[in-house]
């Protein structure tokens, strides 16, 4: 379980980062924290030409307000999201989620930008960044762009970057006031990856949903927003009965997998209830519990 | 002051067995100083990458290896072809009626026989660049139907494994005592049903890793090994190598780990010898976690069919059993196909009073690793199907599962107990350690809010498993029955050297049991020395004549005997010598704390003082005198049939009614392991082996596809429970009856594992009983708790 041999290089900037990738012609990977990607070079599951560690790059960290939003530094690494108040005081759901990304020692190393780009169906970070209608920008030969979280995961393992782009920031616009969250994860271990995640944010307006969004992994070859189950939802009672055939139409709207830990059929089974647990947290703390 | 009479002891020093104290060997270990195999740097070592069959079953063509030899630090490709003739093949033989051998061989010749089994050798400077020649080598394979199902590879027109037998079946048997089918059929009540055990793999945290080191001056090979056994591989390599023991050495260095998975001979051990040997140079192969995962040796794999038949009042009748292990490809070495599937049948009958039963088994071969011993070994799957043949006979008597436990164990007075599988229980405490067990889980109160929390729609289950074993099996029974290999006797040799230093040699392996610890608080006790005056030599052949090593619950029985007769008999020795020298009748030497003091006088010498006189001053003794008390001593030890250790253990689960996520909220285990020597290790080890038996239980499966792809082969797919998922558990300790080991030392290092299953099974099961499902497979993950409570509600509400 040794990596074949590969060249390194350590880019000084996000232009050179994106020079070296042109110049390795679609061969080359990117590397900042590593933990999916060089298993998957031990495995020789990739066999990249160049490895262009981006790690050193600066200005790619950090957690800064940028008036209507919070804007993340791609190589901002999870234990820092985990452990930031900013995040806690503006997307306590994201401090949630990211307590179940892996275990502490991989927190320690990877990195929000890392974890969309590796796109893996079954993460905690791209649900959020769909939950959270998160811009993912992006710089590449052509210049920058901004895509939306939920334009940017296209499958598993997939994503919209082009073969020399590179995801510089993630900003996440602020939610409304009054927003309440859930979020619920079932795995077959502490930290491993999620058998079928749920996240919700519900806003009230009168005692009212106005505002609500609803995202799950791991039950499909992306993470999904399930806008029906939205619109089943907007200006609803917050009553069970609503709560139930929403979970319904999830489980009618994902694709999920079997794989050795668990059938389709549990995984479909497992979103309905997690769909149903996120909701109940979400209007419990919309209105104003803990 | 209080005296013994044997030879001075005091009895009021605090004693050094049965402390706490800590592991002498932790100091290295917790700071990154332990020496494992692949820590062992020699100058110009080898390093092998293996390519494995990526079929199950297939016959092996050309082998083109031509590109591979042209690459990069490329020393040599090597396949069955140079290693056939450069070893003889080893078969795990025994004198076993109806049983067939399979050949031990370096790399597949001819067929391989399960995906993952060593085809080609690539030899290079580095283990990077012999991972990178791996892609150079073309094997042509015709691939064969693969062997997967046990049931049908068991069936007469099976595609045969192995063309030189007659099937797959490596071995049968069939044994019992009374009559069973008599007694079932005049029974009121039976219960029965399939149970299934699925396949698990030990998983040490250190892989396995050989370096083999041939010395062209001497012509003597050291095999440094992360092995359990390395007096069994070095008398196998005799044979395999053709090379005598003498100029043949394994050393067991540091061993992370080895739960059965390092006690039997691998093809890689061979490997790394014979290539050093022909290529003159240190040779070394470590397997990463995918090797270990797909080839180490698997466990546990059986299906089997019981019944047992109750009368009214829940007296056991009668049990019967067909078992059918799924033993792999290759009856492994020395242990054979037979170990794991007859030691079900054998322990089958538990603690209890079976009048009538009745086993058959049979060992069946498949395209998969070979099984081999894992902690616990049978045991586990014994413990499993009786228990719950147990409970599923109280519920249909409506009887709790404690009471009709107690009604059935072998009571006091019934010791010594022959079981109808033939196995002898000396006395244990079966009856005790599980009203112990209730007690301190405090059964009623939790009967009680089981009932409360039942109203509330919570799915709380508490399950009972009580279990007896066989440990410390000396040479009348042998823990490896018909096998041409002694496990039963040990040997210690102890010397004090012209320093005074103690040093005592074992031909045991420690590999994460402490033993350096535990047999220096025998040794350090019975000689009368300071715990940190003794050095324990162990895992490596050099130290003694014959040793096989450290499997089978036998070590601190077995080497703890030896270690007591021999510190014993060097202790006169040394008595011996102080009341020359120190002019005294040898009755009133005191000897503790590695201080020799004359009693009733102020002469004391100490123990270095004492080798010095001894070795160095030629006029201190008499000649005579001189040639008795040389300062060393061996001794051997033979507890010739060993003894019973038994438990309870007591669990309390809760399963999510809407997720069916499982968390164990109680775990309590009472033993009984006779004499403890440190509660501490014992502690740990029961710890570490309910940990494994929760794996077994909830987690770990070795999954195979139909074509025998191993598709559990990474630690994302092959599930063990890490620290979040093993509860904190309660382990108490009882000692009801010395047993007639020396010292009074019961085995129990696997215990844990056997326990543990078979009561989260049985919690398991009584968390569900409202929807009248069983279970009868483990482990039972939450996939298949799902199929079974939706196929159970399903039927609720068609039946509605």
């Amino acid at each position: 379980m040794k990596p074949p041999p590969f060249a390194y290089v350590t880019a000084e900037s996000i232009e050179h980062a994106v020079a070296e990738l042109a110049r390795s012609d679609g061969e080359g990977k990117l590397v900042a924290g590593g933990q999916s990607l060089m298993p998957m070079l031990n495995f020789r599951l990739l066999e990249p030409s160049v490895l262009i560690d981006i790690g050193k790059i600066p200005d790619l960290t950090g957690i800064s307000e940028t008036g209507d939003g919070l804007s993340i530094g791609a190589l901002t690494r999870h234990v820092d999201l985990e452990t930031s108040h900013l995040i806690a005081q503006r997307f306590p759901v994201l401090t949630e989620a990211v307590k179940h990304v892996a275990h502490i020692a991989i927190r320690n190393r990877g990195t929000f930008g890392g974890s969309l780009c590796h796109a893996d169906p079954a993460a905690e970070l791209p649900m959020m960044a769909v939950l959270l209608d998160a811009r993912i920008c992006v710089s590449g030969q052509g210049g920058n762009r901004q895509i939306p979280a939920d334009k940017f995961f296209l499958g598993a393992l997939t994503t919209d970057l082009e073969e020399e782009e590179i995801v510089t920031r993630i900003d996440l616009p602020y939610l409304p006031e009054s927003t309440g969250w859930g979020f619920e994860e079932i795995s077959r271990r502490s930290g491993d990856f999620a058998l079928a995640a749920a996240a919700a944010t519900v806003s009230l307006v009168d005692g009212k949903i106005s505002e609500v969004r609803l995202a799950v992994t791991g039950v499909d070859d992306l993470p999904l927003r399930i806008r029906a189950a939205e619109d089943a939802l907007r200006g609803s009672e917050l009553d069970d009965a609503v709560f139930s055939s929403a979970s319904q139409i999830v489980r009618d709207a994902v694709n999920p997998n079997s794989d050795v830990h668990a059938s389709a059929d549990y995984r479909r089974h497992l979103i309905g209830v997690l769909v149903g647990r996120v909701l109940r947290s979400a209007r419990s703390r919309a209105r104003g519990g803990a | 002051m209080s005296k013994s009479s044997d030879g001075g002891i005091d009895l009021t020093r605090p004693k050094i067995i049965g402390a706490p104290v800590q592991r002498l060997e932790d100091p290295r270990l917790l700071t990154g100083h332990g020496k494992f195999t692949d820590d062992v740097k020699l100058r110009g070592t080898l390093h092998v990458a293996l390519r494995r069959s990526d079929h199950a079953h297939a016959r092996i063509g050309t082998i083109d290896t031509a590109e591979a030899e042209e690459m990069p630090g490329v020393v040599g490709v090597f396949t069955a072809e140079l290693l056939d003739a450069l070893t003889r093949p080893v078969f795990a033989t025994s004198k076993m009626k109806d049983y067939h051998a399979t050949p031990v061989r370096a790399l597949a010749g001819g067929k391989v026989r399960f995906a993952g089994e060593p085809v080609v050798a690539v030899v290079a400077q580095s283990r990077y660049l012999a991972e990178d020649a791996l892609a150079g080598i073309e094997i042509d394979y015709t691939p064969l139907e693969p062997v997967v199902d046990p049931e049908e590879a068991a069936a007469d027109n099976a595609v045969k494994l192995h063309d030189h037998l007659p099937g797959n079946v490596l071995v049968a048997r069939r044994f019992g005592v009374g009559d069973v089918e008599q007694a079932m059929g005049d029974a009121p009540i039976k219960v029965g049903g399939r149970f299934r055990f699925h396949r698990k793999t030990p998983t040490a945290l250190e892989a396995r890793s050989y370096l083999a080191d041939y010395d062209q001056g001497t012509r003597a090979l050291t095999l440094y090994a992360s092995t359990q056994v390395p007096g069994i591989v070095r008398d196998a390599l005799v044979e395999v190598l053709d090379m005598p023991g003498s100029k043949l050495r394994v050393i067991a260095g540091d061993v992370g780990g080895g739960f059965g998975g390092k006690a039997s001979l691998n093809p890689e051990e061979i490997l790394v010898c014979a290539l050093s040997r022909h290529l003159g140079r240190p040779v070394k192969w470590t397997a990463d976690r995918v090797e270990d995962l797909i080839s180490t040796s698997q466990s546990f794999d059986e299906i089997v069919d019981a019944e047992l038949a109750v009368d009214q009042d829940g007296t056991f009748l009668a049990l019967k059993a067909d078992i059918l292990g799924d033993v792999g490809a290759f009856s492994i070495y020395p242990w054979t196909a037979a170990l794991e599937p007859m030691q079900v049948a054998g322990f089958l009958p538990g603690p209890y009073r079976v009048p009538n039963f009745s086993a058959n088994v049979r060992a069946v071969a498949t395209n998969k690793a070979p099984m081999g011993p894992y902690r616990g070994v049978g045991r586990p799957i014994s413990a499993f199907v009786l228990e719950r043949l147990v409970d599923m006979a109280a519920k249909k008597l409506a009887m709790d599962p404690k009471e009709i436990r107690l009604r059935n164990f072998v009571k006091e007075e019934e010791f010594p107990h022959r079981t109808g599988s033939g196995i002898v229980w000396d006395r244990s405490g079966f009856t005790e350690c599980l009203e112990r067990a209730a007690d301190a889980i405090n059964y009623p109160a939790l009967r009680k809010r089981q009932a409360e929390a039942r109203a509330d729609g919570r799915w709380l289950g508490i399950g009972i498993a009580s279990y007896a074993e066989l440990t410390g099996i000396g040479s009348r029974l042998s823990a490896a029955p018909g096998m041409p290999i002694n496990t039963g006797t040990e040997s210690a040799t102890i010397s004090v050297d012209s320093s005074g230093a103690v040093t005592a040699h074992f031909g045991i392996a420690s590999h994460g049991q402490g033993l350096e610890t535990t047999l220096a608080q025998i040794v350090a006790e019975e000689m009368g020395v300071r715990l940190e005056d003794v050095e324990i030599v162990q895992g490596d052949t050099s130290a003694v004549a014959h040793s096989t090593g450290t499997y089978a619950s036998r070590s601190a029985v077995i080497a703890g005997g030896a270690g007591t007769l021999t510190a014993r008999t060097l202790r006169g020795k040394i008595i011996e010598a102080a009341s020359h020298l120190l002019d005294v009748d040898m009755a009133d030497i005191d000897f503790a704390d590695s201080l020799i003091s004359a009693r009733g006088t102020n002469k004391t010498m100490s123990l270095r003082e004492l080798a010095r006189a001894v070795y160095s001053q030629m006029g201190s003794l008499p000649g005579d005198i001189r040639a008795k008390v040389d300062l060393q001593a061996s001794e051997f030890y033979d507890p010739h049939f060993g003894t019973t250790t038994s438990a309870t253990h007591l669990a309390a689960v809760e399963i999510d009614p809407e997720t069916y996520e499982v968390s164990i909220e109680k775990f309590v285990v009472v033993e009984d392991c006779g004499r403890v020597i440190n509660p501490m290790i014992v502690d740990g080890q029961v710890h570490g082996g309910v940990a494994q038996g929760i794996g077994a239980a909830l987690f770990e499966e070795v999954v195979h596809d139909v074509t025998g792809q191993n598709i559990s082969a990474t630690l994302v797919d092959y599930v063990i429970p890490s620290a979040a998922e093993v509860p904190s558990m309660e382990v108490h300790h009882l000692d009801v009856e010395a047993p007639s080991t020396l010292g009074g030392y019961r085995g129990m290092g696997e215990g844990g594992t056997i326990g543990a299953p078979a009561a989260i099974a049985n919690a398991l099961n009584d968390a569900l009983s409202h929807l009248g499902v069983e279970i009868m497979e483990l482990p039972m993950t939450p996939e298949r708790l799902f199929q079974v409570i939706s196929a159970a509600q399903d039927g609720e509400a068609e039946s509605s």
